[in-house]
């Protein structure tokens, strides 16, 4: 029994906890998860967690200036990480129109979009991207999570999931539903980099009686044949009730929208409450998503240069034996499965001049950890070549591929 | 204070989605369901191959709804906790220990419980009254030696209860969704919408030659 009391003490290591063991907590006092979180990331940090939110000092171009959250250094890395798709948040036009509008304008919006906050630009900017998206009308929310936040509340009341990407669990899963339903996935899931089974989800959801809702985060500016996004890509633009998307992805600023009929974004303006309980969107950043916008517009060569500089990644990691998964898109998920090693891999990547970071549970299941990759139009075939060999290299020292 | 050890050969548990108005059912006022996301909370089977405790060898069954742990400051935080709203075990001598002890609800008749290895999975099957109740299967992973601090609720009447858990041994953790469980129509399932427990489970543990721990039973105050 003494035994067993001495390995009772033995004190916790930082891997027997992650994020989701600091959620919940009952007790007396809600800051009682507080000493608990301190204690275990204080340990966290410094085996790997510190490679989250390192602060870069320049703009998030394929070459970055990174911070290194453990020795304060500043290097100059290969940058694999960003958002960045189409190259657009740091081009010249997108600059100079928000200069002129930081001029015009000021700094920010001063109102909630509902009351002093919308500016003549913010209505440009929604009609514009109505156009682009071929719908009546669309209406902006400050961040893509606040989009689909607001718009969900603001015409359903509550939910159930179905597992990821599956048809056959959704037709379970609705056939169990009385009342409203809504069907909600993503064009391009952000983890994996695989493309939402659109056309059999649209079938299970309209024999249901359901509406569709997509989130193209990922997808808006790239996917269609006129960059529409995922719905466009299979033709069914008209099929998917609701369209959301950001601008904080391949136009390379901030913001979200919703798309549809004149009817619903009045109803969402009345209800959206993530929106109107927000400042309205800063107008420089309006002004340079315009010009962003106008850019995708205009040059659609970017979004082939994306693609083929996606070809070129998956072909390279094929060669390579790297796994990316069920990957279609720019977003590759380099599968290192073991989440005690994966901070150890990426730690040696951004030593040999690799910005991207490690992705772990509860972000994913457990031991499917990774290092997420975004591929943007910007990278030359030198560095998506330079890339794949540190990578490829790191992962072989770490016996992950062959 | 003295500690009760059980020592075992094998320990599998399956958390499975099921909704939270059903666990809200199961569970006693004062106790939180953890939700994956909003409606849907866990429902915990595990099964234990106990080979030396107080009451000798004996299997057991232990249906759970995982719950809000109680976190207190300078205490080691649990892994998670769980409110057990049924128990079953293998021998009379088992149950009358436990019910005595530990205040936990059971099956008031002895059960029937098999373990069946093939290959890297780990099958466990339960009868009652000559009937089945539920088989659950778990894979493996990799296996590292863990120790963890679970919190386990009870309820006895108007007292409720805490009991601090440690579990030792070698643990398989993962979220690969290969394992199983199927549960029957049968009284001994009265408390769960059957048909509405996902029957795959999102995360699988497998412990083995390992022992768990139980820390001096604690009353709590009731709401």
């Amino acid at each position: 029994m003494e035994a067993a009391h001495k390995k009772e003490e033995r004190k916790s290591v930082f891997s027997d906890y992650d994020y989701s063991n600091f959620y919940y907590g009952a007790g007396d006092d809600p800051v009682n998860l507080l000493g608990p979180f301190r204690e275990w990331y204080q340990e966290a940090k410094p085996n790997g967690y510190y490679l989250y939110s390192e602060p870069l000092s320049s703009a998030p171009a394929t070459h970055v200036q990174v911070r290194n959250g453990k020795t304060g250094a500043v290097h100059d890395l290969l940058n694999l990480a960003s958002y960045n798709y189409l190259g657009i948040s740091y081009r010249e036009e997108v600059k100079q129109a928000a200069i002129e509008a930081v001029n015009k304008y000021g700094l920010g919006a001063s109102g909630s979009p509902i009351l002093s906050g919308t500016f003549d630009i913010h209505e440009e900017l929604a009609r514009e991207v109505a156009s682009f998206k071929a719908k009546d009308a669309a209406i902006l929310f400050p961040t893509g999570y606040s989009a689909n936040v607001g718009f969900i509340s603001s015409i359903m009341r509550s939910g159930v999931f179905f597992r990821h990407n599956n048809p056959l669990d959704l037709e379970r899963k609705l056939g169990g539903v009385r009342g409203k339903k809504l069907v909600v996935v993503e064009g391009v899931y952000s983890m994996d980099g695989d493309v939402c089974v659109l056309p059999e989800i649209v079938d299970v959801a309209k024999r249901h009686g359901a509406r569709v809702l997509i989130d193209e985060a990922h997808s808006t500016f790239l996917f269609g044949a006129n960059g529409r996004g995922v719905a466009e890509h299979f033709g069914l633009d008209q099929e998917v009730d609701f369209h959301l998307g950001t601008f904080s992805k391949s136009l390379g600023g901030q913001g979200g929208f919703v798309c549809g009929g004149r009817d619903l974004i009045d109803y969402v303006n009345a209800f959206g409450r993530s929106r109107f309980f927000s400042c309205n969107l800063a107008p420089p950043l309006v002004a340079g998503l315009r010009a962003g916008l106008a850019i995708v517009e205009g040059e659609p060569e970017l979004r082939a240069k994306l693609w083929s500089n996606v070809a070129y990644m998956r072909r390279r990691f094929a060669e390579e034996g790297i796994d990316i998964g069920k990957s279609t898109s720019q977003v590759m998920p380099v599968l290192v499965n073991n989440d005690a090693k994966v901070f150890a891999v990426a730690e040696k990547i951004q030593d040999r001049g690799l910005y991207l970071q490690p992705v772990t549970y509860p972000a994913v299941p457990k031991h499917k950890s990774r290092l997420r990759i975004s591929v943007s139009a910007a990278h030359t075939e030198e560095d998506l070549e330079q890339a794949v060999r540190v990578i490829a290299s790191v992962l072989r020292e770490e016996g992950i591929c062959r | 204070m003295s500690l009760t050890r059980y020592g075992y050969r094998n320990a599998i548990s399956g958390f499975f989605e099921f909704p939270t108005d059903n666990a809200r059912r199961i569970l006693p006022a004062g106790l939180e369901p953890v939700e994956l996301h909003h409606g849907t909370s866990i429902f915990s089977m595990t099964v234990f191959d106990f080979t030396e405790s107080e009451v000798g060898a004996y299997g057991e069954a232990v249906m759970s709804v995982i719950v809000v742990p109680l976190v207190k400051p300078g205490e080691r935080l649990p892994k998670s906790a769980f409110y057990p709203y049924l128990v079953a075990t293998t021998t009379r001598a088992a149950r009358e220990h436990a019910i005595e002890r530990w205040h936990l609800p059971h099956w008031m008749e002895d059960v029937e419980i098999a373990f069946e290895p093939q290959g890297n999975r780990l099958t466990a099957k339960v009868a009652a009254d000559g009937a089945p109740v539920a088989e659950m299967a778990v894979g493996d992973y990799s296996w590292n030696p863990v120790s963890h601090l679970y919190q386990s609720f009870m309820r006895d009447g108007d007292k409720s209860y805490l009991a601090s858990i440690t579990m030792e041994g070698e643990q398989s953790e993962h979220e690969e969704e290969t394992g199983r469980v199927r549960l029957h129509e049968h009284a001994f399932n009265k408390d769960l919408a059957v048909s509405e427990v996902y029957d795959v489970p999102f995360r699988e543990i497998w412990m083995r030659n390992g022992a768990q721990t139980f820390q001096p039973l604690v009353q709590l105050e009731t709401a």
